[in-house]
């Protein structure tokens, strides 16, 4: 356990912590930053479960490549397609492992694992520990990490803000700058290599499911100093959450793949209470319109269509407020206890209604952001990943990793539910052995070699940044302009996009950058300043604000969870059997035509004041490509075509290969 | 990890309070059942209650280092121990008003009272140490050592007729009795006997009535006391005494 | 905005003002003291909002313009523990501490104060690594081989599962030791020209001498029932029954009624309690 081993980890989330356990394991020490006690990070809220191929689905004709062919169809094909094989080949391994340390995952009656359906598939792939899956996996990673830190092989640094990696002349990463919350103390931390593990952004959005710590500062701080930011513009907003005035809180996937339904009175704003409504009065929208997944259509559909019934048809339940039914009370009581209970709790806490007896009332809320910071990864011949290369999870920046949701690599356009918790724990341990090669090929150089002065220039930066804002006095109010930013970003940036409103959120993001520069911090002190840590977070969420409206500006077509209706791919109206078929060849042709343009990662990088965009190919050399179907009128025809067409394209692939 | 500083009581800290909470059944709370039910025979009469004290006295010359044993030095270990686990918590029941609470705090007071009454109960009645010089010119004087084992009734009687004894005497048999039935209660929980919280619900209820049992028990010997007429008990224990006399 | 407004009392379910009650304290070892804010009502609103408006608008209810009240929060749905507060005297997770609730209680005003039980760091942000140390100190983990794949775990039945599953929902926030009328503070100041290493150290030693308290205690008895997690059950029972152990309890059972996880807390210490016992008598006997 020589220092010159030591890897810091920024974030102490399921990624971070998976990551931390790993190293340990292989002898590496590890500094661990976090900007709160490592057990209370976001990871506590995913709630729903998490998704493995297992003996049972098995059965049923699932495997591996079927839960890594839905990834990836959820996805609408963004992804680069060998992490995402690896990862859905680990899953079972995964939860084998949890189970072993000892998450409380719910059983069945002979004590094996209780598994339930999530949107995206047909099979009950989901292991689950009650409604906080996330809570239960994050605290098993704990624990084990608590059980290094007795051993001296783990230092937590609690309640510290990473400030920025530190590079050295050849633009290697070789540590970290970060600051103590408490005494207000900016320290560097050298090391053989850093991994960020910061998970999401939803702050930049104001409101979101997100908790308060993930305000996207630590990535944009690699984004800033040169690392590349991946599909900025994919964020999941998630179709049901309970509308709140400081937070909007997840009400899970599970509650659908319990059994929940989502309808809405088919008259507009009935005032009966919705237990007296008949079902013949009742429009169970997502059932009905995709009649195969029903109220488990991939997150970006059910929340378009919830958007849509309540924005467009006016069928909201409420007058003034927009919110749909997601109804349990069919479900006994008992059952709902055992599986659901703690999101119920958390929707009776909060909303003062029981949700056993009444249905639930929600709307979607910014949740997830499948882009992050650029990876890299090393192919094996098998199509996965090639174990130990140290450039798997290596953002552009030599040193410099990504792991778990703050990177971009394996949910594409759409994150299918349950899958987030595996990406994280996944990319954790998968990194261990990659970081141990890397550092084996570097010999320790970054933290050896590296002069002194180097770390003291980057710690006076930070010094410099911190006094420079204690002393603004523009008067700009950073809470107000953090709101301001979240009204802007969830009008422009959410669930529909349309150009001229991302031209103007892009200009109105620059001026309240601008005014951010301007800030004046009403707390001048030395001592937990949450003032002036709060401005600088702000201040780092333009550059990831703004990658996400150009991002989004530029892509003009639809792609999971970024819509814009002008570009959306139409339904089949011919109802002749000849003309629709020349309808559906139209679409295929359109399809492969947009699939050419777009069918690529946005990467975006920081000139000093604006993002630039290029793009980059995706492999999908193990899937390809197909139409992303759920629900579209003519799917049948389209689906043949497209069908046919791939068998002509094999054809002649192995007729050239003879 | 128990440092070399620590105090003798934080090492054994747990051997200590575990030695405390049994020596509240027993011997201390079976030897409290057993003396008031003794005590209470008094509301038969003078003869009934001054043949159990002959029963307890047939031990002769065993008695006093059975009382030591059994008795003075469990119920002194109880007290030191009980100041101590005292003065470790801080009560907050005008907080947190939850009843087990309440019952927390008040096992506290009692046990406070408890100390002050049975200390001044032994100096009343007994006057603490046997000799002569002590009970002749300290105890005695103050109006203490007020009982005889062989006039039980009579002496007994004759100490409590004040009109400060008996309340003091009710006040510290309730003290004693709460803290002794909700001591039961409590250490059922630390010794894991009543472990669900329905099953510490049904205890609570037990400890409750064999806290009123005790209680009434008490009364009796309390009423006992002042319904019975001294020079009448004389009659009866001097009587007693002869016939035993002639017996012999 | 001189004098502070009391909320309406025709119809206190909808007063336009909040009047909130802050205790404050700018660091360790530095005086406390009050301090009155105003903020506008909403519907819905929980404490954790009122306290962002207290941040937005930097001033007290005379306007006198003073520093945002410091507070940690995380999730701001109840599973995290961060937030925790005494309010309107009762320690609870500010996140789920609804104001019309809190107005039903004292219609008045919103009183806030730290945590009582662990040291000041500045506001209402206080110094709760003792609770993590327990964790330590009571090994509170399953003791496996390795990380690598070695197949599925024990099989757990499902009455089991349903044991343990509450238990493992603790979040650590401390609202059980909070209210502990057997749980006393421990602050320590910290000596000048003392290291991070040496004060982290006295601290830790400290701590040691404390009571563990009840969500650590219940985490043994999580871990203890657990088949691999047993392997270690005497070491945890060994360090459950060192000073500052389950012996310290003294039965309040405030802990299970402050539980904002409704974890059945005195269950624990009841099994806990009883494991302790047989524990030290084997250890007695056959040490």
């Amino acid at each position: 356990m020589a220092d010159n081993q030591r890897v810091v980890i920024i974030g102490g989330g399921l990624a971070g912590l998976s990551a931390t356990m790993k190293l340990c394991e292989l002898g590496i020490p590890v500094d661990l930053i976090s900007l709160t006690q490592v057990k209370r990070s976001h990871s506590v809220c995913a709630q729903g479960g998490i998704n493995s191929c297992n003996e049972q689905t098995r059965q049923l004709g699932d495997s591996e490549w079927k839960h890594f062919d839905d990834t990836v169809y959820g996805g609408d094909f963004l992804q680069q397609q060998p992490p995402v094989k690896e990862m859905a080949y680990w899953a079972p391994k995964v939860i084998d492992l949890m189970d072993r340390l000892g998450v409380t995952f719910n059983r069945t009656f002979e004590g094996y694992l209780d598994r339930r359906r999530f949107g995206g598939t047909l099979y009950k792939r989901t292991a689950f520990a009650g409604a906080t899956t996330g809570q239960q996996l994050l605290y098993a990673l704990d624990e084990q990490v608590r059980r290094w830190e007795t051993q001296g092989m783990v230092r937590k640094f609690e309640f510290w803000d990473f400030l920025g990696p530190v590079l050295d002349e050849e633009g290697r990463c070789v540590g970290a700058v970060a600051q103590d919350l408490v005494t207000m103390e900016i320290h560097a931390f050298p090391a053989a290599a850093t991994i960020v593990a910061s998970g999401g952004c939803g702050l930049i959005f104001g409101k979101s499911t997100m908790s308060v710590f993930c305000n996207g500062s630590a990535v944009s701080r690699c984004f800033q100093v040169g690392a590349k930011y991946g599909n900025p513009e994919f964020i999941q907003v998630h179709p049901t959450a309970i509308p709140g005035s400081d937070k909007l809180r997840l009400m899970s996937e599970s509650a659908r793949g319990e059994g929940g339904r989502v309808w809405v009175p088919r008259t507009p704003q009935d005032p009966r209470p919705p237990k007296q409504i008949p079902e013949s009065e009742r429009y169970y929208f997502l059932e009905e319109r995709y009649p195969q997944y029903g109220n488990l259509v991939p997150r970006d559909i059910a929340t378009r269509e919830i958007f849509n019934i309540c924005v467009n048809e006016g069928l909201s339940v409420e007058k003034g407020r927009m919110a749909v039914y997601l109804d349990l009370t069919h479900i006994p009581r008992e059952e709902l206890d055992r599986k659901l209970g703690g999101i119920l709790e958390i929707y009776e806490k909060f909303q003062g209604v029981d949700p056993r007896e009444q249905p639930m009332k929600i709307f979607p809320a910014v949740h997830y952001s499948m882009g992050g910071l650029w990876v890299d990864f090393a192919k094996s011949s098998d199509g996965g990943l090639q174990a130990g290369d140290p450039a798997n999870q290596r953002t552009n920046i030599e040193g410099l990793y990504a792991i778990g949701e703050c990177d971009y690599q394996y949910h594409g356009a759409n994150r299918l539910g349950a899958n987030s918790l595996l990406s994280c724990i996944f990319s954790g341990l998968f990194v261990g052995p990659c970081i141990q090669t890397y550092i084996k090929q570097s010999g320790g150089a970054a933290v050896t070699r590296t002069p002194s002065t180097l770390f003291d220039a980057a710690v006076s930066a930070q010094q410099k940044r911190h006094e420079d804002l204690l002393n603004c006095r523009g008067g700009e109010n950073p809470y107000l302009l953090h709101q301001e930013l979240g009204d802007v970003m969830t009008r422009a940036a959410t669930v529909v996009r349309h150009n001229d409103q991302l031209d103007s959120a892009y200009a109105k993001v620059e001026e309240l950058q601008q005014r951010a520069a301007r800030a004046s911090i009403s707390d001048t002190g030395s001592w937990t300043n949450q003032n002036v840590v709060f401005t600088k977070a702000l201040q780092d969420m333009f550059p990831v604000a703004k990658a996400i409206l150009r991002g989004a500006r530029l892509r003009d077509e639809c792609r999971g969870a970024h819509y814009k209706p002008e570009f959306a791919m139409p339904s089949l109206t011919e109802t002749d059997p000849e003309a629709r078929r020349r309808e559906a060849e139209q679409w295929c042709d359109r399809f492969e035509e947009n699939n050419r343009r777009y069918l690529k990662s946005t990467i975006a990088r920081w000139n000093g004041t604006d993002p630039d965009i290029s793009y980059e190919d995706v492999d999908t050399s193990l899937i390809p490509p197909r139409p992303r179907l759920y629900g579209l009128v003519g799917a049948e025809i389209i689906e043949q075509v497209w069908r046919e067409r791939q068998a002509k394209r094999k054809e002649q692939v192995a007729t050239a290969g003879q | 990890m128990n440092g070399p500083n620590s105090s003798f009581f934080l090492r054994h800290e747990f051997l200590i309070r575990r030695l405390h909470s049994l020596s509240g059944l027993i011997p201390v709370g079976a030897y409290m059942v057993v003396h008031l039910l003794v005590n209470s025979t008094l509301i038969n009469g003078a003869g009934a209650f001054q043949t159990n004290v002959h029963k307890i006295h047939a031990l002769g010359k065993f008695l006093l280092p059975v009382e030591w044993a059994f008795i003075f030095l469990p119920i002194i270990f109880h007290a030191v121990v009980g100041v101590w686990i005292i003065r470790s918590g801080q009560s907050n029941h005008s907080q947190y008003r939850f009843t087990a609470n309440w019952r927390y705090t008040l096992q506290r007071w009692t046990g406070v009272i408890a100390i002050v009454f049975i200390f001044t109960h032994v100096f009343h009645l007994h006057g603490w140490f046997h000799a002569q010089w002590w009970l002749e010119n300290v105890a005695q004087p103050l109006g203490m050592a007020q009982f005889r084992p062989y006039n039980a009734a009579s002496t007994l009687a004759q100490g409590m007729q004040n009109y400060g004894w008996p309340p003091f005497y009710l006040v510290g048999i309730l003290a004693c009795v709460y803290h002794f039935a909700n001591g039961l209660w409590t250490m059922g929980i630390t010794w894991g006997l009543w472990v669900s919280p329905a099953g510490q619900r049904r205890a609570t209820l037990a400890c409750a009535v064999v806290g009123l049992l005790l209680f009434g028990v008490g009364l009796t010997a309390l009423v006992a006391t002042q319904v019975t007429d001294p020079e009448e008990a004389r009659g009866v224990e001097d009587r007693m005494y002869e016939s035993e006399d002639g017996d012999r | 905005m001189s004098a502070p407004t009391p909320a309406n009392p025709s119809s206190p379910a909808h007063p336009t003002k909040v009047n909130v009650r802050v205790l404050r304290q700018d660091g360790p070892g530095q005086p406390a003291y009050w301090e009155r804010h105003q903020v506008d009502y909403e519907e819905n609103m929980n404490v954790i909002s009122v306290l962002q408006k207290i941040a937005a608008q930097a001033q007290t209810v005379d306007g006198k313009k003073v520093a945002p009240v410091a507070w940690e929060c995380g999730c701001l749905e109840e599973v995290c523990g961060s937030c925790t507060m005494v309010i309107n005297g009762r320690v609870r997770q500010s996140c789920s501490a609804l104001v019309d609730s809190l107005l039903a209680e004292n219609a008045t005003e919103i009183e806030l104060r730290p945590m009582e039980k662990y040291p000041v760091i500045r506001d209402l942000v206080v110094d709760r690594s003792r609770l993590f140390h327990a964790l330590k100190r009571l090994q509170a983990w399953v003791p496996v081989d390795t990380y690598g794949h070695l197949g599925p775990g024990p099989r757990i039945n499902r009455p089991q599962q349903e044991e343990m599953y509450p238990l493992s929902k603790c979040m650590s926030c401390g609202c059980c030791m909070d209210a502990c009328p057997q749980y006393q503070k421990i602050e320590l100041q910290r000596r000048p020209g003392e290291s991070d290493e040496q004060y982290q150290r006295r601290k830790e030693a400290a701590y040691e001498q404390g009571f563990v308290g009840a969500a650590p205690i219940s985490q043994v008895v999580l871990f203890n029932s657990h088949p691999t997690g047993k392997s270690i059950a005497d070491g945890r029972l060994d360090a459950l029954t060192e000073t500052g152990g389950i012996q310290v309890c003294g039965n309040a059972q405030n802990c299970v009624a402050v539980c904002p996880k409704d974890i059945p807390l005195t269950k624990s210490i009841a099994r806990a309690g009883r494991a302790a016992t047989l524990h030290s008598i084997k250890r007695f006997l056959e040490k």
